[in-house]
């Protein structure tokens, strides 16, 4: 029976996983994650690598609003910088997987960085939309570059390889996705409690402050920038890679705000937060088509009323979520494990 | 305290509802079917069309089992709605074959055929079509399995301009496409096309779709002298307006589309301007009643939804890619090959079998039917009527 965690340093408040339940039920969980192609069958793989690669995405741009508090509209164009980036180097350049997803996050970070610029003289609204200019910039790019991008057409991507070992199916590139999340999640949730990450918290709080008190606003904002966007990159590179071919269709505007809802919903400012986010924004439509589509089975002749009503509940459900919990799922998620740690006994 | 208990009942609500969904979709299925699924833009920004292409691909698969289905064994049709994007669409592809493993797939978007090319090829091993009619899908070397049930885009261009050349030879022909890869599939076979066929391209206009300002397009094309613009990659807008600025900057023009802006909708748009439009159609229209199959499919529809007054192109496009579903299957079934593979063969080996007149004699080659009609609109009727016979590609 749990009555209470004691610390007693700072060393300990700031520890990821606190208690000996948590790492329990989390090696739980991934365990349960690791043996998950056993038993999911195709589609459930490939929208777990869905979720895979907006995770990252989301994590990453996270550590940008929700920590530094910049806003970017400009987050798909990001992620295509980082597909295209591979699949340039993987079909024209012959790189290696290996060797190209690491160029694609560091090119997009670069992307990011010019991008990010503009948040030293502009704040809020005004930077959202000088990155949203970024997106129909690279989107502009995607499309016209033919030489490079092949415009239209896209470019087909060979998949990720191991010696002869391909990771050309789902739960194949399960792993590899995994693999991916996990490292993210591991290194900005590391990030978030080092100086870097303080000094992000402190510009979001108040940036004059922050730079009263010694923070360099115009290196940390644009490390911000450059991380979010390297994340994206890769986020970018893995769905490129798993899809086998990119094309400009891929990264528009609406997978932008996509991006920045996860974040929202699940809760700004907490990596735990743009995990629940991205399953959400994933998930959810997934699951609402499979209702719909069951029950137009049971009802066909409402089929036409059904598909299209699965936006409208989808939408009043983020509208609910924001309005009964605007600390987004991360904030649900806590008190519900406040409910447990002392259920039944609670008080 | 009370909030997280809501929260947890929330939870515990959400997983009731999920299990709900699972035994719904796992219901066993009858052993002598046969599976088509598709996935359709039912929502999002093709969903005017992707309602209907839906309803005229499943009218035309349960026509057949009403006949009797594919020698005995009834069809089973299965969709899902893909929104018009990519990743959401791929979602649903793959859900239809992991649950169901049909054996032909519909699809909604050329994103989606690009995007699964190379599974079908590998892995699936299906028949695959789509509302998609571009060049890139129908190239039975790289895609063996993928089809376009009429002309390409790029086909399309060929009748237009093979139109003109006989009209007016040596016209001066301009290309107005959207900057987008619907709008520029044919225009380098359009290049090419002109080329041969002694046509003198004098401009090739970009537009977004849906814009309203399309002066600087319009006047360079008076500038140039345009006498046929070949409109590609729009649905309805801008069209309406470059025809309108044509007009009253004096512009002596004809104005043609392909497929998508050969509709009632527009026509409805035009008005007055509609006997100055021209577009190519592979099928017939609803109001064509002479032709047997559009009799049968009025009837059809009279029966099953008598609150339907018109059928858009759109759903004739379903409608004759069942059509060569069916016949595809019952060449396949005869043959004991009810595979992708078999399905392949049995659609090569179509060759002038007419589908009671909604086309010309069919034949695929190159895993497409590169014909059609030109067809010009009528302002009194808002109609489209044939100004000319079925034109053949090949």
């Amino acid at each position: 029976m749990r009555c209470g965690d004691y610390k007693e340093s700072y060393l300990k408040d700031e520890e990821i996983f606190q208690t000996v339940f948590v790492k329990f039920w989390l090696a739980l969980f991934f365990i349960f994650l690791l043996i998950l192609p056993f038993f999911a069958n195709t589609y459930i793989l490939y929208v777990a690598n869905l979720v895979g690669f907006a995770v990252i995405a989301a994590v990453g741009l996270n550590l940008l609003t929700g920590f530094t508090g910049q806003i970017s509209l400009g987050h798909a164009a990001f992620a295509g910088v980082g597909g295209y980036t591979l699949a340039i180097l993987m079909t024209k350049a012959e790189f290696s997987f290996w060797l190209a997803l690491p160029c694609a996050g560091l090119v997009a970070a670069a992307a990011g960085l010019i991008i990010g610029i503009p948040s030293l003289r502009v704040k809020g609204l005004y930077l959202c939309i000088a990155t949203l200019a970024a997106q129909f910039i690279f989107e502009f790019i995607f499309i016209h570059w033919e030489s490079m991008t092949q415009g239209v057409r896209g470019i087909n991507v060979p998949s990720p390889q191991v010696g002869s070992f391909l990771f050309n199916t789902e739960a194949r590139f399960y792993y590899l996705t995994l693999g991916f999340v996990v490292l993210t999640v591991a290194y900005v949730r590391n990030l978030v409690r080092t100086k870097t990450g303080r000094a992000f918290i402190a510009i979001r709080d108040r940036d004059l402050a922050a730079e009263i008190m010694g923070i360099n606003l115009f290196k940390y904002k644009l490390t911000s920038f450059a991380i979010s966007s390297f994340f994206a990159g890769i986020a970018g590179a893995l769905w490129v890679s798993f899809m086998r071919i990119v094309t400009p269709e891929h990264f528009p505007f609406h997978l932008s705000i996509q991006y920045l809802a996860m974040v929202i919903v699940g809760g700004l400012g907490t990596v735990l937060g743009s995990i629940f986010g991205a399953i959400f924004m994933t998930l959810v439509p997934e699951i609402l088509n499979v209702t719909t589509s069951a029950m137009s089975d049971v009802i066909p002749q409402l089929e036409h009323l059904f598909i299209p009503l699965k936006e409208v509940v989808f939408g009043c459900l983020i509208v609910g979520f924001l309005i009964f919990e605007p600390h987004g799922l991360a904030e649900i998620w806590r008190r519900i494990k406040a409910f447990f740690i002392l259920w039944p006994f609670s008080y | 305290m009370m909030k997280a208990k809501c929260a947890a009942k929330g939870l515990l609500c959400f997983a009731l509802l999920f299990s709900l969904i699972l035994t719904f979709t796992a219901t066993a299925v009858a052993e002598e079917e046969i599976k088509i699924g598709a996935v359709q833009p039912i929502t999002g920004r093709f969903a005017f069309a992707g309602v209907q292409i839906n309803a005229g691909l499943e009218d035309a698969l349960m026509m057949a089992n009403e006949e009797g289905g594919i020698n005995g064994k009834k069809i089973k049709y299965i969709m899902e709605d893909g929104a018009y994007q990519v990743d959401t669409a791929v979602a649903a592809f793959k859900r239809i074959m992991a649950r169901d493993n049909p054996i032909i797939m519909y699809g909604e978007s050329t994103g989606l055929g690009k995007a699964m090319a190379p599974e079908i090829k590998d892995r699936y091993h299906i028949l695959y079509s789509s509302t998609s009619f571009s060049s890139e899908l129908a190239d039975a070397a790289k895609n063996p399995y993928m089809y376009v049930a009429g002309p390409t885009y790029s086909d399309m261009f060929g009748i237009l301009l093979k139109y003109i050349a006989k009209e007016k030879p040596q016209a001066k022909v301009a290309f107005f496409y959207s900057d987008t890869e619907f709008g520029r599939d044919p225009v380098e076979y359009g290049k090419e096309t002109c080329k041969k066929l002694g046509l003198e391209l004098v401009a090739e206009e970009v537009s977004k779709v849906g814009s309203v300002d399309v002066t600087s397009q319009v006047l360079d094309m008076k500038r140039k002298g345009v006498e046929y613009c070949i409109f590609q990659g729009f649905v309805l807008s801008p069209v309406p307006a470059v025809m309108k600025q044509a007009k009253d900057y004096g512009l002596k023009c004809k104005f043609m589309g392909t497929f998508w802006t050969t509709n009632k909708m527009l026509l409805d748009k035009l008005g007055p301007m509609a006997d100055n439009y021209m577009g190519v159609m592979p099928y017939s229209f609803y109001y064509e009643e002479n032709v047997p199959m559009i009799k049968k499919i009025i009837e059809w529809n009279k029966k099953h939804h008598p609150d339907v007054t018109y059928r858009p192109t759109s759903y004739m496009q379903g409608f004759v890619n069942g059509l060569l579903y069916v016949e595809a299957l019952k060449r396949a079934d005869k043959e004991g090959a009810l595979t992708g593979d078999g399905l392949v063969k049995a659609m090569n080996s179509i060759k002038d079998v007419d589908f009671g007149g909604i086309m010309a004699p069919v034949t695929i080659t190159d895993n497409k039917i590169p014909m059609g009609r030109v067809f010009k609109g009528n302002s009194k009727t808002l109609q489209f009527e044939a100004v000319s016979d079925w034109i053949r590609l090949d």
